[in-house]
């Protein structure tokens, strides 16, 4: 069937009338991001969908709970047009990609709050925020950019701001975005936003500073000695939130120094490695890497600046994952093939993308082992290219997230076969081809096949924390026994970093 | 009689070894010390400080290089240090106060090295007053900060302050490099000289101690 023999059907996409034909996905449509690319695996294209489509598939079934599907809930990259049907998305985030699922939480139940609580990561990027009834159901979840980014893109730049005048600015930015989140999470599970009575809120360090309107001073140069290290309990309206009544509570989760957060200790939690007796590598790749190590029981942990590279913040065609944004690369017949984000056409490249081409144009020797290309430029997909200055910014970030696990691995005399499983959290991990990975020199290559994703396990930790009143106690244990391995001026970390940016086979 | 060109060669691929051997043949030969330092060792880190000025060999290239000049260097200097030849000039150079940041410093470092300059390497944390101090005792010609953070550069303004206060301003240059300097934050400091690289900073770095 030729495409103008195609009979076209109306469908109303929240609210908005758009044209499709007879037999195309919904997802054609969706504004919503596709990480898994669109195989029924991701959940990131839920919504209700009514009129004439195909019955539900199996796919669905496995990863729509069953109030969902009794809901109207579908997967649009499982659901075809048949007649004219309407889509009304769950919730929007603003066409950028905000992680939100990590595992399923299966654990004891004693939460926090008595009616409704919400755990909340500020990200130095992003905010992402999930809402629980008190029997541990989740209702809504939402994110958002974190506002804060005027200020600066970068932890340091905002700490600049924040001496320079602008703390406050700075807390009311990031203080009116939770109460937009509460707004919006209570809107989307029907309940008044004042009966959230509990807030579990994690983030790195400064982003706690920065909330609070802690003097930042000490986050701004060495030895960087930080008196507050949280684990508290406070009153919203304390820290200004006006969604909430006054006495809602909110805890901030414990950090463990200036440059390793409670979001990396709340990860620790979610992930588990610390109980476990396992040698075992966990590593969030974000513009600050933090990175941890547990071996015979004791954890050491540090952080890099890797820089934005990974978010595409300095590359030259670079930008968050979103849509139009390349996402994948692979090599075929010898030329680049990529997929795009809402598979229209390629507008830039996202960091999983980046991480692709890099092993992709090693493997058609565009570029040679010490990152050199012979070519001004090489072509992704038409506009899309990589320049060399790309290339030696990917070099940089790569390094240093490598030769942060290694220096942990060097300092406590672990050798990398020793290591049983590296677990990778947050966004970008949650993307990232481990084989290529491994091929680029970003992880350790002989780590590629033990690799675990755990998604956004900062916002899980802090859910652990919500609903279980003895988890934080666990989380502010693993934060005191925590050893902290500070990477600047580290010969070690130096050595590895430097070499690292090779990339040898 | 060895060709001082593969010394070059040997150098810009890092081969330390090689290099070491090489340097160790032509002395025994009789080569001139200076010979061999200009037209082996400065010759081939030069070539590699302009293709990393020009994106085409990156940091670990840098490195490796350095490393072989190094090797071959220790093997020169006592031949060097008698036969009277002097180093082109005398730096110093450090992170400032606040800043553990160290890689780019040492990249400078090499590279400054490469080009026949005396570094004094102060490390990282280092005091204004400190940086001063050491330009004075060591009679450096330069002073070079490096800051690697937006909130610690400003310490760079106080390295500046602090050779006034020393009266030493008008003897000593004061060089600022790192991510988050340029040209205007050079001068609203009132440095003397910024770069972007790390190999322009060797050659400005050269200037400066010619001038």
């Amino acid at each position: 069937m030729s495409e103008a023999d195609q009979k076209m059907i109306c469908v109303t996409l929240d609210g908005e009338k758009r044209l499709l034909a007879i037999g195309e996905k919904l997802s054609a449509l969706a504004t919503t991001e596709l990480p898994c690319g669109g195989h029924g695996k991701c959940g990131k294209c839920k919504a209700i969908v009514k009129g004439e489509v195909s019955p539900i598939s199996d796919k669905e079934r496995q990863a729509l709970s069953d109030s969902e599907i009794a809901a109207g809930v579908r997967l649009l990259c499982c659901t075809f047009a048949e007649g004219d049907c309407e889509i009304v998305h769950l919730d929007s985030t603003s066409g950028d990609l905000v992680l939100m699922e990590g595992k399923a939480l299966d654990q004891p139940l004693d939460p926090l709050f008595s009616r409704y609580g919400v755990a909340l990561d500020i990200g130095t990027t992003t905010m992402a925020a999930r809402l629980y009834a008190a029997n541990g159901t989740v209702l809504a979840d939402h994110g958002m950019l974190n506002p804060q980014s005027v200020y600066g893109a970068d932890v340091i730049s905002r700490i600049e701001a924040a001496m320079g005048g602008d703390a406050h600015p700075l807390a009311l930015a990031v203080r009116g975005a939770i109460d937009e989140i509460l707004t919006v999470l209570a809107q989307s599970a029907g309940i008044p936003a004042r009966e959230i009575d509990a807030l579990v809120v994690t983030g790195n360090t400064a982003m706690l500073y920065l909330l609070t309107e802690t003097d930042v001073e000490p986050l701004s140069h060495a030895p960087f000695h930080v008196e507050r290290l949280f684990g508290e309990v406070l009153r919203a309206d304390a820290l200004g939130l006006t969604a909430l009544q006054g006495d809602a509570s909110v805890y901030l989760p414990t950090c463990i120094a200036a440059f390793v957060g409670a979001d990396t200790v709340c990860a620790l939690l979610a992930s588990d490695i610390c109980e476990t007796g396992k040698t075992v590598l966990l590593a969030d790749i974000g513009t600050n890497g933090e990175m941890a190590l547990v071996h015979q029981g004791t954890l050491t942990v540090c952080s890099t600046a890797a820089g934005p590279a990974f978010e595409g913040v300095g590359i030259s065609m670079g930008m968050r994952g979103a849509i139009g944004a390349i996402d994948r690369v692979r090599v075929e017949n010898g030329a680049l093939v990529a997929h795009v984000i809402g598979e229209g056409a390629p507008i830039g490249i996202c960091g999983s993308g980046l991480v692709d081409t890099i092993a992709c144009l090693l493997e058609t020797e565009a570029i040679d082992e010490t990152g050199y290309m012979e070519d001004d430029e090489a072509q992704i997909a038409a506009p899309v290219v990589l320049t060399q200055q790309d290339v030696r910014m990917v070099q940089l970030a790569k390094s240093a997230i490598c030769a942060g696990l290694q220096t942990l691995l060097k300092t406590a005399g672990v050798d990398v076969s020793e290591v049983e499983s590296l677990v990778l959290a947050g966004g970008f991990g949650s993307y990232l081809d481990a084989k290529n990975a491994g091929r680029i020199g970003l992880i350790p290559a002989e780590l590629a096949q033990k690799t675990a994703v755990i998604g956004n396990a900062a916002l899980d930790g802090a859910s652990m924390i919500l609903l279980d009143k003895s988890a934080s106690a666990r989380a502010d244990r693993i934060a005191k026994s925590a050893k902290v391995k500070e990477l600047s001026a580290d010969p070690v970390f130096s050595e590895f970093y430097m070499m690292g940016m090779m990339f040898s086979d | 009689m060895i060709n001082l060109s593969e010394i070059s060669e040997n150098l810009q691929r890092g081969k330390t070894k090689v290099v070491k051997e090489l340097v160790q043949q032509a002395i025994d030969e009789g080569c001139k010390p200076e010979d061999i330092l200009e037209q082996g060792l400065l010759h081939g880190m030069g070539i590699i400080g302009e293709k990393f000025k020009n994106n085409e060999v990156y940091v670990p290239e840098v490195l490796v290089a350095a490393r072989a000049m190094n090797a071959g260097a220790q093997l020169l200097k006592p031949l060097l240090a008698a036969s009277g030849v002097a180093a082109t000039g005398k730096v110093c150079i450090g992170t400032v106060q606040g800043d553990l940041h160290d890689i780019g410093k040492n990249l400078v470092k090499m590279m400054m090295e490469g080009k026949g300059l005396e570094v004094v390497d102060l490390g990282t944390d280092v005091s204004a007053d400190t940086f001063v101090q050491a330009a004075i005792e060591q009679n450096c010609q330069v002073i070079c900060c490096s800051a690697l953070l937006t909130t610690t550069m400003n310490v760079m303004g106080d390295v500046v302050k602090a050779a006034e206060a020393a009266g030493v301003r008008d003897k000593v240059k004061i060089m600022v490099g790192g991510a988050p300097v340029n040209e205007d934050f050079c001068k609203s400091i009132g440095a003397d000289c910024y770069t972007t690289d790390a190999a322009s900073a060797a050659d400005a770095a050269v200037a400066l101690c010619k001038a």
